[in-house]
């Protein structure tokens, strides 16, 4: 049985005529990393090109690689499509004689930005991506009701002569006008999107902001009833300290600076601003409590309950606990102020994920601990626990023909979560709307299973309803 | 009031919603599948101190600050909706509050599919005849429940009414009687 789930893997990307050929020779080549993908293409070419290695044990070859082939980035996109957020026109505005397309349940190449993608950050119905080609530039589409992706405008031309207008809708990738002052120079090293607003990262100019303001996560003044829709407003958010990482709740803003310290603005309402009150905060504040004096190395936010990792490994949290996210504290539904959380032993951690009811930790023996309410890869009972519980690591591909195989990084959605693994696999669980975990249907996953991919998974972001992942293709 | 079956009731499409245009007509296009008539629509704006006066009675509970505070946030939709039995129906179609929990339990709910949170959770009905009639007054203090029974629940009862798609309203289609003896012709704009 292990033995066919090792050729299952492996008869995904491969070709019919090749399944013929696997004996035990082949079951061997599993163990060495999946060599078999790289020293073989899926269609038949005549030309032997000189000089290039021959794949060992007479195996089959159908095609060389070419000697200047280089392994390249591409951005895959799944989930709901009514909102343009993957960034497919087709989907939408179908060519003659095909329909338009609500789901899209399985990973699709999103062609316009292949060979030069960089990262990624998915909003409510909204993506924004950057790529490597071009410093200094983002490019996002979906919806853009509130001006998350800048003001997005079309010429509509009727017969009373042509006019602009605004759009509520961007349906393939358009590009965000920034208001850099070295535009050749700068760099876009992390975006990070909320339900309306969006925060950009550089590498010499700070963090920008866009979109919806009502709480003050964008870091400027609340402006009773503004409106956002056809703003063209980006404003430059004002954090002391160098900053390292961003994170956007649904309607508030976190930022971890060098120094390992927290700041955030936004909406408090269930006390995820973390400033130990629950009012909204305009100005990026920093965040005190059981995190003063500790390293931060990472936060993370979805919803209104916010994580964060130290450099001991230590966990805090902090916001919303109706469901049980920060129980194992505090019997209060809302926490203003970041809080150690006693789990020692899930030993050192290293990443947390957390969406709006769900919260998953990492560790440095890349083991993956769940807890909160909602399906949290643990079977098909609902699980409402306070406390972690490891997930299974064999469920994360590791068994006798990888036995070093372990969670890099963990995601997590509104209600799903993503693992990518050390050797690029990438494993969702969790509600499956719209079909956002890619697994090719809209019913629930109760624990992790791999999504396929036709490359090594880099990173991957969750939204709302849809995911996007960053791979490197295997050829 | 209430001639045999026919009810009003008030519902709110709130801002996280508005802020997805095809969301706001898929929702629209589901009350109008369960029968259910607009008699006013109104797309509004809300200030904290609307928002503030309108949940006075939640205030004390935990939920009260971030309830207010959202639907201060954008722009919101306020429609009167008529049906047999609409109240309760209506608060059918959109689900249990806790939208976390109802997407497992009520996944054909509004909130269900579309809720975000248990704060963004899409849309509010009034939960009783008389809550319906006093939130009625507070976004359409111009409407009249008394001469709208009148004069046009006859109407509403046995579907002569037409969907005006532009206004998110059905308007009676035919002659409507006004107190005065004044005689207007359909579509009409405005009754009370």
């Amino acid at each position: 049985m292990l033995f066919l789930e090792g050729v299952q893997n492996l008869g995904r990307v491969t070709a019919p005529i090749f399944k013929e050929h696997l004996g035990r020779n082949a079951v061997l080549k599993c163990k060495t990393k999946r060599y078999v993908h790289s020293s073989c293409a899926l269609t038949a070419k005549l030309k032997d090109p000189p000089g290039v290695k021959k794949p060992p044990d007479g195996l089959p070859v159908f095609q060389y690689i070419g000697k200047h082939t280089k392994r390249v980035n591409k951005i895959f996109v799944w989930g709901n499509a009514v909102t343009g957020a993957l960034g497919i026109p087709d989907f939408l505005n179908p060519p003659p004689r095909k329909r338009v397309r609500k789901h899209q349940t399985v990973p699709y190449c999103l062609q316009d930005f292949s060979q030069e993608a960089r990262t990624v950050s998915c909003g409510y119905g909204f993506t924004v991506l950057t790529s490597s080609k071009e410093r200094g530039k983002v490019w996002g589409t979906g919806v853009n009701t509130d001006s998350q992706l800048g003001l997005q405008k079309a010429v509509k031309s009727t017969h009373e002569g042509a006019s602009a207008i605004v759009l509520d809708y961007v349906i393939a990738p358009a590009p965000v006008d920034l208001p850099l002052a070295q535009l050749q120079e700068t760099q876009v090293l992390q975006v990070a999107c909320g339900r309306a607003h969006t925060l950009i990262l550089t590498d010499g100019e700070g963090v920008f902001s866009l979109g919806n303001n009502a709480y003050g996560q964008c870091g400027r003044p609340v402006v009773e009833k503004e409106d956002y829709r056809g703003s063209p407003q980006v404003n430059k958010v004002n954090v002391k300290g160098k900053v390292k990482q961003l994170a956007a709740g649904l309607d508030h803003s976190l930022f971890l600076t060098e120094d390992g310290e927290v700041y955030s603005c936004g909406w408090g309402a269930d006390g995820q601003t973390g400033l130990g009150h629950y009012k909204t905060e305009h100005q990026p504040t920093r965040l005190l409590g059981d995190i003063e004096g500790e390293k931060i190395t990472q936060v993370a936010t979805f919803a209104d309950c916010c994580l964060a990792v130290s450099e001991k490994g230590d966990l805090f949290g902090w916001g919303n606990s109706e469901y049980n996210q920060l129980a194992s504290v505090t019997d209060t539904t809302q926490v203003n102020i970041p809080r150690l959380l006693p789990f020692d032993y899930i030993g050192k951690a290293v990443q947390v994920a957390v969406g709006g009811t769900i919260c998953a930790v990492l560790n440095n023996q890349g083991q993956v601990y769940v807890w909160g309410y909602g399906i949290l890869g643990k079977g098909p009972k609902l699980d409402e626990t306070p406390i972690p519980e490891q997930l299974p690591e064999a469920l994360f591909g590791r068994n006798d023909f990888n036995p070093d195989v372990t969670v890099k990084e963990v995601k997590a959605g509104l209600n799903c979560f993503a693992a990518v693994t050390t050797i690029g696999d990438l494993y969702t669980w969790g509600v499956n709307k719209h079909g956002c975990l890619g697994l090719g249907h809209q019913k629930d996953q109760y624990f992790p299973w791999r999504v396929s991919l036709p490359g090594e998974v880099l990173s991957v972001d969750c939204g709302v309803d849809h995911m996007v992942a960053v791979i490197k293709s295997l050829l | 009031m209430g001639v045999s079956g026919l009810q009003l009731t008030l519902a709110l499409i709130k801002p996280d919603v508005h802020a997805h245009p095809g969301l706001y007509q898929h929702i629209v296009g589901t009350v109008l599948k369960n029968r259910l008539l607009f008699v006013r629509s109104r797309v509004l704006r809300w200030s904290r101190q609307d928002s503030a006066s309108f949940y006075g009675e939640h205030e004390g509970r935990f939920f009260y600050n971030r309830l207010v505070g959202f639907m201060a946030s954008g722009q919101m939709s306020a429609h009167i909706l008529a049906g047999e039995d609409a109240i309760s129906r209506w608060r059918q179609l959109m689900g249990p509050t806790k939208t976390f929990r109802s997407q497992f339990t009520h996944r054909e709910s509004i909130r269900g599919q579309f809720g975000l949170t248990d704060t963004r959770n899409c849309t509010h009905g009034a939960d009783s005849e008389k809550a319906a009639l006093r939130e009625m007054q507070i976004f359409f203090p111009e409407f009249d429940a008394k001469t709208w029974w009148k004069e046009q629940s006859e109407f509403f009862k046995e579907g002569r009414v037409h969907f005006d798609e532009g206004r998110v309203e059905h308007v009676p289609v035919g002659k409507v009687h006004s107190d005065e003896g004044r005689v207007e012709n359909t579509p009409v704009d405005r009754i009370s």
